[in-house]
């Protein structure tokens, strides 16, 4: 195989990772929040209106992570980038834009769906409070999206800053990248939404303490980001000093 | 050829070990903070106690993602 052909392969195969694996969470994430959003309204039908917005909004960030990999997918088609030029190491560039960005965001589309799903069960349990348990969502949901952030910019610097050559030593670590980042935000992404969902269960059931709880997820939010760190440092060190 | 190949298959090994090695302490950890928060909520008095525990069970939930950075630091500049 010639890396004319190969890179072909690489671009399709990437962009049909990125947006293929992606779904996988926002789907999960988004009938997560819409069921535990029917439960709520069974349980709480006057407020259906208040409830099916927090649904949308939060439904919304979870999708984040989904566009987030429909844009690489469309830029790796028909953004320009294949072209044979670039040799072997585009060909690999190609390959790890994609899986990276596509893999990198399956966790915080989980976390956001299991942070979203506990807010609006959390509103069925006590709608008087939904302005705060809407705003700890959010802030919830932000926390576990950096970690597909680091996926993007990972991607990003791979599809437009990985120097052409044709050195298989170099194409090797592109990929390796991709895997560092893409796997290794998963965790942190689900992680950081098991904390926000739990602490918007326990706002719901007892507002008075959110102060207190909102500063404990913040800390336990903060460790478990450290080993996405640790896959943006990896990544970081395989593209450019490697 | 052949330490090349060596050297590229160890920049890969480094990239998997890492990226698969961050996974569990991630949804460890977070699941730990999750309980502490759900603890804290139910007896706010304990929050100290909870947030003490909470930070030892996440400091041993972390040991594995150390050893994966180390891993994946040894494969990139000692091999």
């Amino acid at each position: 195989m010639d890396v004319g052909n190969a890179v072909y392969l690489a671009a399709y195969l990437g962009a049909g990772l990125a947006i293929g694996i992606s779904s996988l969470g926002a789907g999960v994430g988004e009938g997560f929040i819409a069921g535990n959003a029917s439960y709520a309204i069974m349980r709480q039908p006057k407020a259906r209106d208040v409830l099916l917005r927090n649904m949308l909004i939060g439904q919304a960030i979870t999708e984040t992570g989904a566009i987030f990999s429909l844009v690489i997918a469309m830029l790796l088609m028909f953004g320009g980038m294949i072209n044979s030029e670039g040799g072997w190491q585009t060909v690999a560039s190609l390959f790890g834009a994609g899986l990276a960005i596509g893999a990198g965001t399956v966790g915080a589309a989980f976390g956001n769906g299991y942070t979203g799903g506990e807010a609006v069960k959390g509103m069925g349990r006590n709608p008087k409070e939904s302005k705060l348990l809407t705003a700890n969502m959010l802030i919830g949901q932000a926390l576990s999206q950096t970690s597909s952030i680091f996926a993007l910019v990972i991607a990003m610097l791979l599809l437009y800053s990985t120097p052409a050559g044709n050195n298989l030593v170099k194409s090797l670590a592109f990929v390796g990248a991709s895997f560092a980042i893409g796997f290794g935000t998963f965790g942190p992404g689900f992680g950081i939404g098991i904390v926000a969902g739990k602490t918007v269960e326990g706002i719901s059931k007892f507002p008075k303490q959110s102060a207190l709880l909102v500063r404990t997820m913040f800390v336990g939010a903060a460790v478990s980001e450290s080993t996405s760190i640790y896959s943006l440092v990896v990544a970081f060190l395989l593209i450019f000093v490697a | 050829m052949g330490s090349e190949i060596i050297r590229a298959a160890a920049l890969l090994g480094a990239g998997i070990c890492m990226g698969f090695g961050a996974i569990g302490p991630g949804v460890g950890e977070g699941f730990a903070a999750g309980k502490a928060c759900e603890g804290i909520a139910r007896s706010p008095e304990n929050a100290g106690l909870l947030t003490r525990t909470m930070l030892v069970g996440q400091a041993v939930s972390e040991s594995t993602g150390i050893y994966s950075l180390v891993i994946a630091l040894l494969l990139i500049f000692a091999v």
